[in-house]
């Protein structure tokens, strides 16, 4: 695994702004070009993994932690949208 | 006027209001007097082998100020002769022709003893029979009632045996003492039922005596379980009315009771899929009178809405009754409080800061007085502040359009399926 990201529960006040957080990371994956691979969810959470090639045509692997239930239903959300 | 009338399961009635097999249809005096106030049928207090009451039988539960939230009993099924009874069947029907009269029934679960009631009871001109399959306190324990209600293959079988000799319709009385109330009720459509009616009483024990350590109501100081009913149990018996709505296999009439109260209750349970209701203790509660203000709001309801006949409304909630996994997971609504309505009693703060998400925040204004305010980003559209709040129309729940399209939970579990692994996370 290249990285391993993970939001720390109480590092940001509400469940609101850890939602946007979650949010801006899912949204800033997706800008950037990298794409789900693979989606797993157990005790502590759901884990996405995004995958993306670089320009010497390496892939790389980030893996998200969501935490909050809305930024659970955004992923899923994002999946009906593209 | 829009058109009251009923046919249920091929039972005609002049309107959907009927009482339900109790006290208030004990005798022809009674059944008489309340077709005379309007009920449009009457189920017979349940007939069997006569039985012996105790004394006390009833105990009901005073809520904040409302009298009879809850009623119980421990009375059993009629305790006069099945001729007596017979006999004021038969005067009753002649002097109303056309109104509904109901056989409840309740025997041994003996293919004879069924068919000998069957043919004694429809020999006098009843318009239909409800078998007895609910009744959870004293019949129980000899074998019948509830006991034969909550085992699906007695059910059936039981119907059948009364099917065999029938020639009006008949119903089956579910139990709601039971798990899944739609096996007894697909029990029943096997074994050829005409129509179900749900429920009879749900097992209890109103209360203990603090002083007397006596149970309420007691029995010379002794208590045995009872059966619940009334407004308390109203939402229990629409959940079991709608389930069986919505089960294709259970594909016969539904006469709903339980604490139906007023004409709302009764649209409630009709919306639902009851093609009729039946009434018990708010006729206890108020007399038999109550069914003239039922009857005005039910025909002004109807008019209002402009739909000609009663008929037309039977079911049409059911398809908005779903499971829990075809909800809109996107759909949002959140809090939102009416600050020249709120009298800043705190009631919403204290529920949500207590018991749910923690988003209603204490302020003051540039005059330095209080008010309350909704963070919406943060509020979960839970509802507890606005079912809290004392004041009508201080806090609405109000809907914030989504971006997202719409997702129920079946709909997002196959979404992430095409991406699932089986994996454990580190
Ligand atoms: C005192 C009392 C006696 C009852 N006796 C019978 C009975 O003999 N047969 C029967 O099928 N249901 C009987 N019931 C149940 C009612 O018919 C009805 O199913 C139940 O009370 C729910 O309706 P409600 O909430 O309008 O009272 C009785 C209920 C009460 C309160
Ligand atoms: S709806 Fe629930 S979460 Fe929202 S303000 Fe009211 S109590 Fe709090
Ligand atoms: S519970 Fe209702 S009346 Fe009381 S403070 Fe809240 S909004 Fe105002």
């Amino acid at each position: 695994m290249d990285e391993y990201e993970t939001l720390k529960w109480g590092e940001v006040m509400s469940d609101h702004l850890q939602y946007l957080e979650e949010k801006r990371k899912i949204d800033s994956y997706f800008e950037k070009g990298y794409q789900i691979v693979s989606i797993f969810e157990n005790l502590s959470g759901t884990f996405v993994d995004f995958v993306t090639s670089n320009d010497s045509g390496e892939r790389e692997i980030v893996q998200l932690q969501l935490l909050t239930a809305e930024s659970r239903k955004y992923i899923a959300s994002k999946l009906i949208i593209n | 006027m829009a058109d009251l009338r009923i046919s249920f399961a091929g039972i005609k009635s002049p309107n959907p209001f009927w009482l339900a097999s109790a006290p208030p249809t004990n005798s022809g005096y009674q059944v008489q007097r309340a077709f005379e106030a309007g009920w449009g049928g009457a189920v017979w207090k349940t007939l069997g082998e006569p039985i012996i009451n105790t004394t006390s039988r009833f105990a009901a539960l005073s809520f904040n100020g409302q009298r009879v939230a809850g009623f119980n009993n421990i009375e059993l099924i009629t305790d006069r002769p099945l001729e007596v009874n017979l006999k004021e069947i038969y005067e009753t029907k002649k002097r109303f022709p056309n109104h509904a009269i109901i056989a409840s029934l309740m025997v041994e679960p003996k293919q004879e003893k069924w068919h000998e009631i069957v043919k004694r009871v429809e020999d006098v001109g009843v318009d239909g029979l409800e078998l007895n399959f609910g009744c959870p306190h004293g019949m129980a324990e000899r074998g019948m009632g509830a006991a034969s209600g909550q085992v699906p293959e007695l059910v059936e079988k039981q119907t059948y045996w009364v099917k065999e000799v029938a020639k009006t319709p008949v119903i089956v009385k579910l139990t709601p003492n039971i798990t899944d109330i739609t096996i007894t009720a697909e029990a029943a459509v096997q074994g050829g039922a005409d129509a179900i009616s749900m429920i009879n009483t749900i097992n209890s024990l109103m209360g203990v005596d603090l002083d007397t350590w006596n149970t309420i109501p007691h029995v010379a100081g002794k208590g045995a379980h009872g059966g619940y009913c009334g407004p308390a149990v109203k939402p229990i018996a629409l959940n079991m009315v709608g389930e069986c709505a919505r089960n294709p296999l259970i594909d016969v009439p539904i006469s709903g009771i339980g604490g139906i109260s007023n004409w709302q209750d009764a649209v409630e349970f009709i919306l639902m899929g009851a093609t009729g209701v039946q009434v018990c203790t708010a006729a206890m509660h108020h007399g038999f009178s109550i069914v003239e203000d039922m009857l005005d709001g039910l025909n002004n309801y109807l008019d209002s809405k402009g739909i000609a006949s009663i008929m037309d409304i039977v079911g049409k909630a059911v398809p908005k009754y779903s499971d829990w996994g075809d909800l809109d997971l996107n759909y949002k609504v959140v809090a939102r409080i009416n600050n020249d309505v709120c009298i800043n009693c705190n009631k919403c703060h204290i529920s949500c800061e207590d018991t749910s998400h923690q988003c209603i925040d204490m302020l003051k204004n540039e005059n330095g007085e209080p008010y309350l305010k909704v963070r919406e980003e943060d509020c979960v559209g839970c509802n507890l502040c606005a079912i809290v709040c004392p004041v009508e129309g201080a806090i609405n729940m109000v809907e914030l359009k989504q971006p997202l399209p719409k997702m129920t939970w079946n709909e997002r579990q196959s979404n992430i399926a095409r991406f699932k692994i089986d994996k454990v996370a580190k």
